[in-house]
């Protein structure tokens, strides 16, 4: 059960929307990283709640396929 | 420096750049027009396309067609014909735009950039200021004076590069820093010793002080002045900023949204340089309009 | 048509050698960004070499297939699947009406190609198909894929079942490190013999600020000849300002002591030296690079890579498949 988001792009952390406890559905976006200046959302694909939360807004040089959010 | 001899410099496997000097003189920018036409005419398959700039000339060739060294001997051959840069003549369209100087669109945009980014002096005031002049209403005078030489297009597509002929409307103004982050489309500006008109809303670092209705860059092609591009401008046209008012600019917007507005080109013209050359002698540049 | 039901990253039309002929009003060539890829897809469906197809970035997009066809998906492995089945990647495949291809996110290397038999159709601007998408230009109304967007196909017959041989496909890098070469000038003569070989000595890192206008790089500071110092004050003041000048592609411009390659979509001029150039046959390597990757430039002469991309057109032919 549950979700392990992982991110899917080498950028940036622009935007972390939900924090450890925050109730989540499926198609809810988590996170929103930036490549070539363009938005990346990255959106739940589950119901749940946020368990961890493994990044943090403005981070930088992150790489793709880094575990981001867990949702359990 | 003028160079004796033109400088010739690769760039990666299909690029030449050659270099005629080091300063900024109008001279320079007429000999890189000139040998751009002259390739035109020459009908040099192996040279793909050239690009002047303000004291030097881009091709772009084809390796398959030529080797760099080859291309080297061909243009020195072709310069030297081209005799001095002073007998060069070459076709000119001259536009004239209707221009709103000392605009509130440009005015509204410093205010937004001093609130935000960093506190300005209202452009006009700024640039006559450190040129001399008694104000904004003779910036308007000094600057709409002259004709404008669409001396290289570039930086973004569509952006003209544009110096003035008159020596008596030369003006200098250093670039903002930092740069705004956007530019009413349209907009007339000034950095260094140029001139630029903002072909859309990109953002910016020249000092801003008027804005045309007019468009330059149409993708739709509403225009027949874009039959052939989406860019209005090629290197060596002319431009000369007619003030008008308010009124004026949001009449002439309103034709352009309408597809009546008719471009003001005068096409039956050829710019010499001698011609130039002799009539500059006899101006005094130390005089302001 | 193909209805785009996911877009993707920046996924857009592209062709090659893209829009050529109108650096004077300052439209740079766009186009893919591995050719070597691009052209290879096209040559599985049996298209010219420089048709126009879709460049993918990233993460590709979910497209919908209203008619049969026959494609080809090269570059970037983007585990791309067919109604859920593998696609394999370096070959031509068929496509039944209604099927559904859909691209992941790029497990390695960055973009991926997709070729259409018959090729893209959208209506060329200036003489090209190619997008320049932060400009407004080519492509589908001037823009990369949107969400519900249609693109139009001229549709041909292709043979499915096509391949690359292994040996004339692009080897990306495993390790994160690539050697660039490039060509000493435009204004090499402005970097004194310590930059010159600090330059080539050094690892050079791709920024994530790059996008199709420019790669920037982060690594050691340059250091000037008099040039940069005893020019006229119209030059600019920073060492590495010059009077506005032509940029060639591939140049890699210093703008103050930050060295950004300008690439497909990059300025056609500005007021900043180009001490090295990139050849057009090392821009494969760019355009499957991501941020964090390592460059180390090998400085080769014109002749060189002028050699080097015949041998890469060579390579993007017919022989080149099984």
């Amino acid at each position: 059960m549950g979700e392990r988001i992982e991110t899917q792009v080498p950028g940036n952390i622009w935007k972390v929307l939900v924090k450890p406890g925050d109730a989540v559905k499926a198609g809810d976006t988590l996170f929103i990283m930036e490549v070539m200046k363009t938005e990346v959302p990255h959106d739940a694909g589950v119901d749940g709640t946020v368990s961890e939360v493994r990044i943090a807004e403005g981070e930088e040089g992150v790489e793709a396929g880094i575990l981001a959010i867990v949702i359990t | 420096m003028i160079y004796d001899k033109p400088v010739f410099k690769p760039g990666g496997d299909r690029y030449m750049l050659i270099e005629f000097g080091d300063e900024l003189n109008l001279a320079l920018n007429f000999t890189a027009h000139g040998l751009g036409d002259a390739i035109s005419q020459s009908g040099l398959k192996a040279v793909i396309e050239s690009a002047p700039c303000f004291a030097s000339l881009l091709l772009h060739y084809e390796p398959d067609l030529i080797s760099f060294a080859d291309l080297r001997r061909e243009m020195m051959a072709l310069i030297d014909t081209l005799g001095s840069s002073a007998e060069i003549e070459l076709p000119s369209r001259l536009f004239y735009f209707p221009t709103c100087y000392l605009d509130p669109w440009t005015k509204a945009c410093v205010e937004d950039y001093s609130a935000k980014i960093t506190p300005k002096k209202w452009d006009a005031e700024y640039v006559a200021e450190i040129n001399g002049l008694s104000g904004p209403d003779q910036l308007v005078r000094v600057h709409s004076g002259t004709e404008y030489w669409v001396a290289s297009l570039g930086f973004w597509p569509g952006l003209p590069f544009l110096m003035p002929l008159d020596p008596r409307s030369r003006l200098t103004a250093p670039k903002y820093n930092p740069p705004r982050t956007w530019t009413p489309q349209g907009t007339v500006g000034m950095g260094g010793a140029a001139s630029a008109i903002y072909p859309v809303a990109t953002p910016g670092g020249y000092q801003i002080f008027a804005r045309i209705p007019i468009p330059i860059w149409d993708p739709e092609r509403r225009f027949p002045e874009f039959e052939h591009s989406i860019c209005l401008f090629k290197p060596g046209d002319r431009i000369k900023f007619v003030p008008c008012s308010v009124e004026e600019f949001n009449q002439t917007e309103a034709q352009v949204a309408a597809g009546t507005y008719v471009y003001n080109v005068v096409g039956y013209q050829k710019f010499s340089v001698r011609q130039y050359s002799d009539w500059l002698a006899t101006v005094d540049a130390s005089k302001r309009f | 048509m193909i209805d785009v039901v996911v877009p993707g990253l920046e996924t857009s039309v592209q062709d090659f050698p893209g829009r050529i002929g109108f650096w004077n009003q300052g439209f740079p060539p766009s186009g893919p960004f591995d050719s070597w890829s691009f052209r290879l897809a096209n040559l599985l469906v049996g298209n010219p070499a420089g048709a126009a197809g879709l460049e993918c970035q990233y993460v590709g997009p979910t497209l919908k297939f209203t008619q049969a066809a026959v494609i080809a998906v090269t570059g970037a492995d983007m585990t791309a699947t067919l109604d859920g089945t593998p696609v394999p990647l370096w070959q031509s495949v068929a496509v039944k009406a209604d099927q559904v291809l859909k691209m992941g996110p790029a497990k390695s290397a960055t973009r991926a190609y997709i070729a259409i038999a018959g090729g893209i159709d959208t209506v060329p601007w200036l003489g090209s198909r190619s997008t320049f998408h932060k400009a407004g230009v080519g492509g589908l109304a001037g823009s990369a894929l949107k969400k519900g967007s249609q693109i139009p196909v001229a549709y041909a017959t292709g043979t499915p079942g096509r391949s690359v041989k292994p040996q004339c496909r692009p080897a990306f890098s495993s390790t994160k490190q690539w050697q660039i070469e490039v060509v000493p000038g435009p204004d090499d003569d402005w970097i004194d013999a310590a930059g010159q070989a600090r330059f080539l000595d050094s690892d050079w890192k791709l920024s994530g600020k790059s996008d199709r206008t420019g790669f920037r790089l982060d690594g050691p500071q340059w250091t000037f000849t008099s040039k940069a110092y005893d020019k006229l004050p119209e030059n600019g003041s920073e060492p590495s300002n010059i009077i506005d000048h032509g940029y060639p592609l591939g140049a890699i411009n210093l703008a103050g002591q930050t060295p950004i390659i300008l690439v497909s979509d990059g300025p056609s001029m500005g007021g900043f030296i180009n001490p090295y150039t990139v050849p057009s046959a090392a821009f494969w390597k760019l355009g499957q690079s991501r941020p964090g990757d390592v460059y180390r430039f090998k400085a080769v002469s014109v002749d060189e890579a002028q050699a080097l991309r015949r041998a890469l057109d060579a390579l993007c032919s017919e022989n080149s498949l099984a």
